[in-house]
């Protein structure tokens, strides 16, 4: 993804659906620690990383409605849409690739990066942007060549580029930016938990409410732990599990000083780390159970953008999808892989390569 | 939200404080109240007999384990019994036998009628383990003398509470279509909708309604034309934007202290009671931790109301004495006394006529107790000639209403009816005990058991007939100094028998649903087991009537203390500055389940004990209260 100051519309266009991409990014390395922990164990930390990939399909969703504002058209089926495992972050972060790996420390750690401030250890660079070539690795989808570009040091500040942007071509364009079909919005009654709903944009107002929200749920408004809503951020939500207790209001960064979280990081499917299509023997029942999660998935994917281009009620049948794509990761990280040192399978996320090659 | 403080009052600083308002019990009603005292400013503290854990998802995900495990999935299966709180288990109910009474559980039966009701004494009270049905009771189940010279009359009409269940179906969230509801005389305010669309009516439902929509049927001198209707309940569903004016309704997600953002929409896993897996079910604690945000309200928890201390000169309460114990099980308390300008019961209809009566406090109408009520469900079952997808969504989506009301009130007691999603269970113990047949009996194995028990479970449907209970004074609850629990507290002693009336209609409902069997073109496998617990016999037939958890009537509400033991705001008449909340106030319990109707009674409550507290705080509704009983 080529993201280069925006100055015009397909500009903003390029940005989110990076946004999506981005969002999306997040959710097969969240829901593989999610699920790689033996039911019924790590409970608090179940919740802590369940709680944060919901939000960033929220998010994911805030983008969708953004794009759709703005004249856009969401496309969760493009090819290299699915990052390709170990991947960098779409918005250009180049210091860490992200892996689906089981929960571990390894995985919070990769977590805190995905999720870490702007302001962390950063602020005091001056300007936010490295602009610079393409690094390897990161997200394919709509490269359009190795040019320069823009690449952030969070995601915190890729969002502020975008809000940026928006406030430039809303100066040019006024609320005649905002031409989508308001049909296409997805509303509060396809989403909501206890961290903030689904807000419907339709003007400058509401586009900017969309990416306040991404932005505080993420990493925080600066230097705090909780945003206006007494909401924890992501950041440090996750922070609580390699600190071993919960945040509290009034504590310092770093500091919690709630309950414990108690944390065995042994009651864990041993999975393998980006596991591959071509690490299950051909015939095998992994090899199967893959091929049907990467379909599944791609399915999912589908629905999700039919929901977006104008039939929001696909989202129903989007549940169903989601309980099925648990019972499969479930499948496959209960089995181990023939020939590996007591590794088990896990999903593999190759979902062009279904397109590709179907077996 | 935050906040865990409050959830670990001290029990010595608990007593050493004077609130303003003390409540027993922290279920639908203790919470509700507590809530809005709290907003208004007012200090409350809720005393709850039970652990008063499950305030994170990480203990409440322990609760659906427990559940999970156990043997017996009985109403109270998730909850960690307490020795020093003891909780009815329904299988403890048993045939009793030469009028002996039976005491192998916490209750003790003294019959002539085995009832399998229970309540749950944990942090939420029943509505841990309810199913969440929401429906509003009927214009006539309010005026059941003057309409059919049967039961009592209530001092409130329907009219006058209609606000009130609207603003307890904000406090619920409630699924529900107000078009569905249109029967039996009931009236929304203009433009009203649910704060959450219908919950999505099942394949069965719908199967149903194909053939039984308009479906004419004769009682006593009426007809009526029966349909399939959306069930109103309280579970998180499709937020309705047209709510409030076109405010929209934000729902209330799972319960935790610590940020743990989940949703709690219904995902249909078909185990709303005893346990909803996530929390899509609303249950008492949303209010409560709702009610520990304002900042004023406490929580004491293991602490069980032992006496009530009245001045004998006044007739007011000056405390409540209490046992706050450690160990959930092991003996060893400590006694401490409750101090607030006014003291709420609100510990269920049972439990509060316990606490009374142990207190000697019998009232001066002498009805403290009495007039115990609950529902009286007949069960029919049967499989349906196609596979109809048992096992998806809500217990219930839809019901039959009908006949909930008509002149035949005269002679029987009303009756509705739900289809249940989740097939012969609650009769049989399906789907565990086709498992067993298929395997014991008919030997299949693999694909053949899996053929099996898709045929087998996935045609069953269960309709349940659920039928009015009027007030007698006979079926009451008392308290006996041979029965005690470990904490020296007497148990709850019922008394109960099914009256003719209710009977009359029992054998109603068997012929109609052999009727409607025989419309779905569905085997009706219903049989009555004469040797189970809750056996009865009528005209030469006999029925097994199974209990609700629907405990009413025991401080019934009426227009004068000669005649009944609160008055419309669920005042003590005899004790100024004492309530009994909840559904021991109803002076009748129609067809509807109870907790919407006394989450209405109890919001009521709450504005009256503010305007009496802090005139000057209270909302405006308030001011109506008292014009509304009768001279």
């Amino acid at each position: 993804m080529s993201l280069h100051r925006i100055t015009d519309l397909a500009g903003l266009h390029r940005h989110l659906h990076a946004a999506m991409q981005l969002e999306h990014a997040t959710i097969p390395p969240y829901l593989t620690a999610l699920y790689s922990i033996m039911p019924g164990t790590n409970t608090e930390a179940f919740d802590i990383i369940r709680a944060v990939a919901v939000e960033e399909m929220l998010h994911l969703t805030l983008v969708g409605n953004l794009l759709n504002a703005v004249g856009g058209t969401p496309d969760l089926t493009v090819h290299g849409f699915v990052a390709s495992y170990p991947a960098m972050l779409p918005d250009g972060e180049e210091d860490f690739a992200v892996d689906c790996q089981r929960f571990s420390p390894e995985a919070i750690s990769t977590f805190l990066r995905i999720e870490r401030p702007a302001d962390l250890d950063h602020g005091e660079k001056g300007g936010r942007t490295i602009t610079r070539k393409k690094a390897r690795g990161t997200v394919k989808a709509g490269h359009v060549g190795p040019e320069t570009e823009e690449h952030f040091f969070s995601i915190g500040e890729f969002y502020k580029a975008i809000e940026d942007g928006l406030d430039r071509l809303h100066a040019d364009m006024g609320e005649a930016l905002f031409c989508g079909n308001p049909a296409s919005q997805i509303g509060p009654e396809y989403y909501y938990s206890g961290g903030g709903g689904l807000i419907a944009v339709t003007d400058l107002a509401s586009a900017k409410a969309a990416l306040d929200l991404i932005a505080e749920q993420g990493e925080g408004v600066t230097d705090t732990i909780f945003d206006e809503d007494g909401e924890i951020a992501h950041y440090y939500r996750f922070q609580q599990l390699l600190l071993g207790r919960y945040y509290r209001a009034g504590d310092a960064r770093d500091k919690p000083t709630g309950g414990p979280v108690p944390v065995d990081w042994k009651a864990v499917y041993p999975i393998k780390t980006n596991a591959r299509l071509d690490d299950f023997t051909k015939g095998s029942d992994l090899r199967e159970a893959a091929l049907e999660f990467n379909s599944t998935y791609a399915i999912f994917l589908a629905r999700l953008t039919c929901a977006f281009q104008g039939a929001p009620e696909e989202f129903i049948p989007a549940v169903g999808d989601m309980f099925h794509i648990k019972e499969l990761f479930h499948r496959l990280m209960r089995q181990s892989i023939r020939g590996t040192e007591g590794l088990n399978g896990a999903p593999t996320f190759e979902i062009d390569r279904l397109k590709d090659d179907p077996e | 939200m935050n906040g865990t403080e409050p959830f670990k009052i001290p029990p010595e600083a608990a007593f050493a404080t004077t609130y303003d308002v003390a409540i027993v019990g922290s279920g639908v009603s203790g919470a509700l109240i507590a809530k809005t005292l709290g907003a208004l400013g007012l200090k409350v503290l809720v005393v709850e007999a039970g652990p008063g854990e499950d305030v994170t998802i990480g203990e409440y995900t322990k609760s659906v384990e427990r559940f999970y495990s156990a043997v017996s999935k009985d109403n109270n299966a998730p909850y960690a019994h307490s020795r020093n709180a003891p909780m009815p288990r329904d299988y403890d109910a048993v045939k009793l036998r030469d009028s002996q009474p039976n005491d192998r559980g916490y209750l003790v039966q003294n019959g002539p009628f085995e009832i399998d009701s229970t309540y749950s004494r944990v942090l939420g009270g029943t509505t841990r383990h309810w199913e969440a049905k929401a429906l509003r009771m009927l214009p006539d189940d309010f005026r059941m003398q003057s309409a059919f010279g049967r039961g009592r009359d209530w001092p409130v009409t329907y009219d006058a509470l209609a606000p009130d269940y609207g603003r307890a179906e904000r406090e619920l969230g409630v699924s529900g279509n107000v078009e569905d509801q249109r029967y039996g005389g009931l009236t929304f305010e203009d433009g009203y909708v649910y704060p959450m669309k219908r919950m999505p009516p099942s394949f069965l439902d719908k199967t149903m309604a194909k053939d039984l929509d308009g479906f004419e049927v004769k009682v006593g001198e009426q007809t009526f034309a029966l349909n399939v209707r959306s069930t109103p309940q309280a579970r998180n569903g499709i937020p309705n934007p047209a709510y409030d004016g076109g405010k929209g309704f934000t729902p209330t997600g799972a319960v935790s202290i610590h940020q743990a953002e989940m949703g709690g929409r219904c995902q249909g896993n078909t185990n709303c009671v005893p346990i909803c897996p996530v929390q899509a079910k609303y249950d008492a604690r949303r209010t409560l931790l709702a009610a520990m945000d304002t900042g004023n309200v406490h929580l004491l928890a293991r602490t069980v109301a032992f006496r009530v201390e009245v001045d004998g000169t006044t007739g007011r309460v000056t405390g409540i004495t209490c046992k706050t114990y450690a160990d959930k099980d092991a003996p060893g308390h400590v006694t401490g006394m409750l101090q607030a300008r006014i003291f709420v019961l609100a510990a269920n209809a049972v439990e509060n006529a316990r606490l009374m009566l142990a207190s000697d406090l019998h009232g001066s109408s002498k009805l403290m107790g009495r007039n115990l009520m609950d529902h009286a469900y007949l069960l029919t079952w049967g499989l349906m000639p196609q596979v109809v997808g048992t096992g998806r969504g809500p217990l219930c989506t839809s019901g039959i209403e009908d006949i909930r009301t008509g002149n035949y009130r005269q002679h029987h007691a009303a009756v509705r009816f739900s289809i249940h999603n989740d097939g012969w269970g609650w009769a049989t113990g399906a789907p565990y005990t086709d498992l067993a047949e298929l395997v014991d009996a008919r030997n299949l194995t693999g694909a053949a058991l899996r053929r099996g028990l898709i045929d087998r479970v996935g045609r069953q449907l269960l309709l349940d007939c659920m039928i009015e209970v009027l007030p007698e004074e006979t079926n009451r609850i008392s308290v006996d100094p041979r029965h005690l629990d470990q904490l020296g507290n007497p148990r709850p002693v019922v008394s109960f028998h099914i009256p003719d009336y209710t009977l009359e209609t029992a054998a109603f409902s068997r012929r109609l649903t052999r009727q409607i069997y025989q419309r779905l073109g569905a085997e009706d496998h219903t049989r009555y087991d004469p040797l189970a617990p809750g056996w009865v016999s009528h005209d030469g037939e006999g029925f097994t009537l199974r209990g609700g958890n629907h405990w009413a009537g025991t401080h019934i509400m009426g227009t004068e203390a000669r005649t009944s033991v609160v008055d419309a705001t669920q005042k003590s008449w005899d004790h100024g500055n004492l309530y009994l909340a909840g559904a021991g106030s109803m002076p009748s319990i129609g067809t509807a389940n109870t907790t919407l109707t006394l989450a209405a009674l109890c919001l009521r409550t709450a504005d009256a004990i503010a305007a009496e507290l802090s005139p000057g705080l209270a909302t405006a509704s308030v001011s109506t209260h008292c014009q509304e009983i009768p001279a």
